[in-house]
């Protein structure tokens, strides 16, 4: 794996040691802590500090720190930070603004038109300069600060506050989420005939969940796991994965290494879901066994893969590929019913049809499948299909 | 996920102090670490080998306390040694990039052998 993409990972799982740490049971002072914590050690930085901004006195408090001398960090003018303006975090460079000994990062900590506080960072370890993907990042963990803080500020009655954390949780996954995305665009930026299957397979596992039941936080893990069920192409050459004539037996070999590859890059990444590794790493394996990598069969094979497989399979065949025209939707259902029991699950299909024929029905308010499928078609023609292959299913 | 709860054990051989870290270093218990090592440093230990046989994993947390204690060490010219790390550690640590600021040996024995030879 290259160390640019180690070291996104490493991001994605700081983000998610960030999120685990905001939304803790811990008291506040514990939390802003661990929160530095995780700053400070996903940018190596031996200086830190979190103030916040107390609007009655017009002063900055340090709610926690580390490295800096405190009466430095005790003579910063609100003011001059207010005047750098929100939600961009700085290097400090030479603004005389910022001289507080050895911070060389500054981002403000805004919520909507309220200056809330600032993170200060310094004392690299590593000298190399930080890339505009750090301050993005840091951007990011900068808001999840704000709303932190923004909480705290607040103190409102417990009814209040579990409402608010609430809205932290969504704030934090929606962030966390965003990560994920750029990840799956970085995936199908590779494969340029993949654009966007990521996305739409983690659409369609999510829809093809829901409607079996599952719970939220399960759910969670399907879409997860649909984002990074490719990540693993990351690791394979451009070249090949563009290729337009078919693969030699050894390309195959090398292309099959990806969900394996998947695999090894999901364990790294300590996610809050348990199914993510095992759908990512078996989500070519198939009911009859001839799948890979283990060639695993019936029983071993999780809900979560099924679903896996095939949304992976149905958003393969309906889109584009260098080698190939997609198929019509029909024809791509009419497929997947040619492999139940071979390569698909019985039930699996059958909730699949449901859902879709549900969406085509205009039943559910937020479809997932039907926007990403060719507009040019019949839908009246699609319809009888899966209502065919429903009330065959449903009898069995 | 639960993790085992972190805890931190020690002992002194001859001029250098060497660390135990026990469990998941990803939390605020890691600070048991950071003090630890503190406690030696004050002492006027300046050799400190970290034996990671019973830490197998790091976040961002773990990361913080392990700069810290490097810090506290360059300040007096200290020596940092990593013994017995797992393979994600090291990838991980590799990756960072704090390899260039530690010494890294396979097992505790090696790092002792190497500070004894060493004059501070
Ligand atoms: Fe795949
Ligand atoms: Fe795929």
């Amino acid at each position: 794996m290259s160390t640019k993409l180690e070291k996104a990972m490493y991001n994605i799982s700081a983000l998610a040691d960030l999120g685990q740490a905001i939304t803790s049971e811990d008291a506040f002072h514990e939390k802003i802590q661990s929160v530095l914590y995780v700053i400070t050690g996903t940018f190596l930085a031996n200086k830190g500090a979190i103030l916040f901004y107390d609007k009655s006195t017009q002063s900055l408090n340090t709610l926690t720190q580390k490295g800096f001398a405190q009466d430095d960090l005790d003579h910063l003018n609100p003011e001059e930070l207010i005047s750098l303006g929100r939600n961009k975090s700085c290097l400090i460079g030479d603004a005389p603004v910022m001289a507080v000994a050895g911070a060389e990062i500054l981002a403000p900590i805004w919520v909507g038109d309220e200056f809330i506080g600032a993170l200060l960072l310094g004392g690299w370890l590593t000298a190399g300069p930080l890339a505009s993907e750090d301050l993005e990042l840091l951007n990011v963990i900068a808001n999840q600060i704000a709303i932190a803080l923004n909480n705290h500020s607040l103190f409102m009655d417990l009814a209040d506050k579990l409402e608010d954390n609430r809205r932290l949780y969504e704030e934090m996954r929606h962030i966390y989420h965003g990560t994920l995305q750029a990840f799956a665009a970085a995936i199908d930026a590779k494969d340029a005939y993949t654009k966007n299957h990521s996305h739409r397979v983690a659409k369609y596992s999510v829809a093809i969940a829901r409607e079996l039941g599952w719970n939220e936080h399960e759910i969670e893990g399907m879409y997860v796991a649909g984002y990074l069920h490719d990540v693993g192409k990351l690791a394979i050459s451009n070249t090949l994965l563009n290729k337009v004539t078919p693969f030699t037996p050894e390309e195959r070999t090398e292309i099959r290494k990806h969900s394996t590859l998947s695999r090894n890059i999901t364990t790294k990444i300590k996610f809050p879901w348990k199914n993510v590794e095992d759908i990512v790493w078996h989500h070519h394996e198939r009911l009859d066994g001839r799948g890979y990598p283990d060639a695993l069969a019936e029983d071993s094979l999780s809900d979560g893969v099924r679903i896996l497989t095939l949304a992976d399979s149905f958003d393969a065949m309906t889109s584009q590929r260098p080698y190939r025209e997609k198929m019509d939707v029909q024809s791509a259902i009419g497929e997947l019913r040619k492999n139940l029991e071979s390569q698909f699950d019985n039930k699996i299909m059958l909730v699949f049809c449901k859902v879709l024929a549900k969406e085509i029905n205009g039943e559910l308010p937020e479809p997932d499948i039907l926007p990403h499928l060719d507009r040019n078609s019949d839908l009246s023609v699609i319809s009888d299909l899966l209502e065919g292959i429903i009330s065959e299913l449903s009898a069995r | 996920m639960k993790s085992v709860q972190f805890s931190v054990a020690s002992r002194l051989e001859g001029a250098a102090a060497i660390i135990y870290p026990k469990g998941y270093l990803n939390n605020l218990s890691g600070e048991s670490l950071v003090i630890e090592c503190g406690v030696y440093i004050g002492k006027g230990i300046t050799k400190i080998v970290v034996n990671f046989s019973e830490t197998d994993l790091i976040n961002s947390i773990g990361i913080s306390m392990l700069l810290q204690i490097m810090e506290d060490l360059r300040n007096i010219n200290g020596t940092i040694c990593c013994t017995n790390m797992s393979k994600f550690l090291s990838d991980t640590f590799e990756m960072l990039g704090l390899m260039q600021h530690m010494l890294v040996f396979p097992v505790e024995n090696d790092a002792l052998e190497y500070l004894k030879t060493r004059k501070s």
